[in-house]
């Protein structure tokens, strides 16, 4: 009876408390279908594709179907020097059965990925088990290697076993210029070819110079905007953004017409006598051009949110700053500066975040520097259709950056970030 | 070779949607998604022939020459949409299995691959294209055979190389070897960005027999050590203080680096030359030795919205008259030799009325004196290891 009187009932005789229940959970309802569309967005957009590129960078499934004999005779075979007759005759089995399907072109292509030279020496066998040029009762191993000197060559012997686990990380490996050696052991690729660590260093290098640059020219300019009466910062305001709407690639050639050697810039000099006609300096088609060009194209990113966290930073401060005694250079530094850190963080991650993913601009004002870490990425999707190798150094610029604003979440703290 | 800084981001996302996901639900959600992205263009298409192709002075030479010919001929409509080279986007339609391209206009390279691919569809080439007007059957009638089944030829180009006519007070180069000859011919040089025909040609330059049409070249190249010397020979001209290198990526940028004086020599397309020289009058002229023949075909997909119609179009287009219209309006040269008499009949060939084509022709006896074929099976086999390789080159200059 007591607990009774003690439960609070609606006045439609239900329990208040379950019946705030059944409010809430009616309104937790409503609200998580107001996020859900979003979440969807991201889920497709973000979560799904990261996931597909990772599955793609690893999956190496496809060769493991296509070779199983060739791969069951390998398991003895130490790969110091040319396989034993089991295993040619196992790849010999594999292989025909492809050529009957029409899809030993696909394990070409692949084993090229991998080794560059299986394209032609495939093909070339294809044609010969074709026209029934191998003799099943004779030794095989002397047929194939008959068919061209490669397959005498025990290293494309060592790239077809490397192909062997159904999932791999040799991708992620080769983006670092490295691979798994015939024992298993991880090793560097011929100093010639160490290709990819040059250029994600290049790549970091260049964002990060890009975004120094942004943030040394973008700072007073945003400060400007912020002070100067209305009249006046919105003119400034459509200079800052006029670049920002016109097409990228007008811009890069626009400074490719101004910078280079027989440029307007250069002109000018000569012109004004501070360099002798013959003696005209490099501003372009080296990193010079390519920091010149994209600290333009990347400053409205930075403009930005600077200029909308110093429009809401008082100017009374400054000023209270300077009648404590302060020199404005001190109350510059003590008040004013920490308080446009958030939007020093934002606009700092943004630049350095979208000029990490450049390509076009550095291709055609880099000169022989021009070439990225993207190039790289856009090269493997369109020419070389290696998809998994695009993945994989798609997914370690993701990581890259990751990295970074966790650097930045430590030593800035993300909550300081401000976008407006 | 055009450029499109958004290509990279499209494809991931077309890769992102698409392709096995283990489940197979997945896989349906995906497929639907993309296939509705592509709903417009395909209803749009169902009853004309979509031939991509690489836009600009190119494709309206193939629209104007062939393409519309063609259409009002067949009563087919042709429609021509811009891409930016590669497979990536026509293999991406097919994974989503909604193909909105019937014809492509592709590189050696990627036919090979397509075909190996499975995108394309297999030519008998004598039964699906019509013999010359002498009655030669087609596969006798090209330049070259084709590098794969699943191609037919489109034209030939040329990678030779122009200079600026101001810049050697009357002396003129005229051998592959003056290209590299910074003593007698000081100044900058413009050259591909990656290392297709600058191996070629710099071993040719570095005293390497050519052979008839280079097969010695790439015999070379495949030697030890081959591509080493080729690569010092570019490397030497790089760093010389006396000469120096530009790297060109978009085909328009040699005769503009060229205009502007920012390169006495350009290694480049001849069309684009071309239309400089003779369109624009500008200051540059070209020198033929030692150029690197090339090709360009048209596949047909396999699976397209309208195969019956494109195999047809495909077939006139590519027929003698037709071919040779298209060297009206660009100084590319028609994949079919019969193609050629139609222009040595009829000259002054060009769109202009009193330019005379033939002696513009890559394929002209004057301009083969000393040439290479551009070979595909050689670039598909051994591309992205000279690629790091080159890379790693210019990355110490």
């Amino acid at each position: 009876m007591s607990s009774e009187t003690k439960q609070i009932l609606t006045t439609d005789g239900i329990p208040l408390e379950v019946s705030l229940k059944k409010a809430e959970k009616k309104n937790k309802i409503k609200a998580f279908l107001l996020v859900a569309p979003l979440l969807l967005f991201l889920f497709i957009t973000y979560v799904f594709p990261i996931g597909e590129m990772f599955t793609r960078s690893v999956d190496d499934r496809m060769v493991t179907n296509m070779l199983p004999k060739t791969f069951k005779a390998m398991e003895k075979w130490d790969g110091k020097e040319l396989p034993p007759e089991e295993v040619f005759v196992g790849f010999y089995s594999d292989f025909k059965v492809l050529v009957e399907n029409q899809t030993q072109g696909k394990l070409g292509q692949r084993l090229n990925k991998e080794k560059n030279g299986f394209n032609s020496i495939t093909k070339k066998l294809m044609r010969q088990i074709k026209r029934n040029k191998i003799d099943e009762s004779q030794s095989i191993k002397e047929q194939i290697m008959k068919v061209h000197k490669r397959w005498r060559d025990v290293e494309y012997w060592q790239a077809i076993k490397r192909t062997a686990p159904p999932y791999t990380m040799a991708k992620y490996l080769k983006g670092m210029d490295m691979y798994f050696a015939a024992d298993g052991s991880i090793a560097q690729v011929d100093e010639d070819r160490r290709i990819h660590r040059i250029l994600w260093l290049r790549t970091l290098e260049i964002a990060l110079f890009v975004t120094i640059f942004c943030f040394l020219m973008g700072y007073p300019i945003a400060h400007l905007l912020a002070t100067l009466p209305m009249k006046y910062s919105n003119l400034l305001m459509i200079c800052v953004l006029l670049p920002f709407w016109t097409s990228l690639l007008v811009r890069t050639a626009s400074w490719m017409i101004l910078l280079q050697q027989q440029g307007i810039v250069n002109d000018f000099f000569v012109l004004i006598g501070l360099v002798a006609d013959n003696n005209r300096p490099e501003m372009m088609y080296n990193k010079v051009g390519t920091y010149v060009a994209m600290t333009q194209i990347l400053l409205p990113f930075m403009v930005l949110p600077l200029y909308s966290v110093m429009k809401t930073i008082s100017p009374s401060l400054m000023r209270a700053g300077k009648s404590l005694g302060g020199t404005p250079f001190v109350a510059f530094w003590k008040v004013y500066f920490p308080l446009t850190i958030p939007g020093i963080g934002a606009g700092c991650l943004l630049v350095f975040i979208l000029a990490i993913g450049y390509y076009i601009t550095p291709a055609l004002v880099g000169g022989a520097s021009g070439t990225l870490i993207s190039n790289q990425i856009a090269y493997h999707m369109k020419s070389t259709l290696d998809w998994s190798f695009a993945s994989a150094m798609g997914l370690m610029l993701l990581s890259g950056v990751l990295v970074i604003y966790w650097i930045y979440n430590k030593l800035v703290g993300v909550d300081n970030i401000k976008l407006g | 070779m055009t450029l499109n800084s958004h290509f990279g981001v499209i494809c991931l996302y077309k890769l992102i949607y698409i392709k096995r996901l283990n489940g197979g639900i997945m896989r349906k959600i995906s497929k639907l998604i993309l296939a509705l992205s592509f709903v417009v263009s395909v209803t749009s298409s169902a009853f004309a022939v979509t031939v991509a192709s690489w836009g600009g002075a190119y494709t309206d030479s193939q629209k104007q020459g062939y393409g519309d010919p063609t259409a009002a001929a067949l009563g087919v409509d042709i429609n021509w949409v811009d891409y930016s080279g590669g497979l990536s986007e026509i293999k991406a339609q097919k994974e989503a299995g909604a193909i909105t391209w019937d014809i492509i206009d592709v590189f050696a390279f990627d036919t090979i691959n397509g075909c190996d691919e499975g995108l394309f569809v297999k030519f008998d080439f004598d039964k699906d294209f019509p013999a010359a007007p002498d009655g030669t059957p087609a596969s006798e009638d090209f330049f070259a055979p084709m590098p794969s089944e699943c191609a037919v030829g489109n034209i030939l180009y040329s990678w030779n190389y122009a200079f600026d006519t101001r810049a050697f007070d009357g002396k003129e180069p005229k051998t592959i070897k003056d290209f590299f000859n910074t003593k007698k011919f000081p100044g900058k040089r413009a050259i591909y960005k990656s290392a297709l025909t600058n191996l070629e040609i710099a071993l040719a330059a570095d005293g390497v027999n050519m052979g008839k049409g280079g097969e010695f070249l790439y015999k070379k190249l495949e030697e030890e050590g081959g591509v080493d010397r080729a690569m010092n020979k570019i490397k030497e001209l790089c760093t010389d203080p006396n000469g120096g290198c530009v790297f060109w990526s978009a085909g328009a940028q040699p005769p503009e680096l060229l205009v502007a004086g920012e390169v006495v020599m350009a290694t480049g397309w001849n069309g684009r030359f071309f239309n400089a020289e003779v369109g624009e009058g500008a200051p540059i002229k070209q020198v033929w030795h030692g150029q690197g023949l090339d090709y360009e075909y048209f596949a047909l997909v396999k699976g397209g919205p309208d195969e019956a119609n494109a195999k047809k179009a495909l077939a006139m287009m590519t027929n003698t008259e037709m071919l040779a219209g298209s060297a009206k309006y660009i100084a590319y040269a028609p994949y079919r030799l019969s193609s050629l008499d139609i222009i040595k009949a009829n000259e002054p060939w060009y769109k202009d009325g009193k330019t005379e084509m033939m002696p513009q022709m890559p394929t002209s006896p004057q301009n083969t004196k000393k040439y290479f074929l551009v070979d595909p099976f050689y670039w598909a086999d051994n591309g992205t290891e000279i690629g790091e390789k080159w890379e790693a080159m210019k990355a110490g200059l």
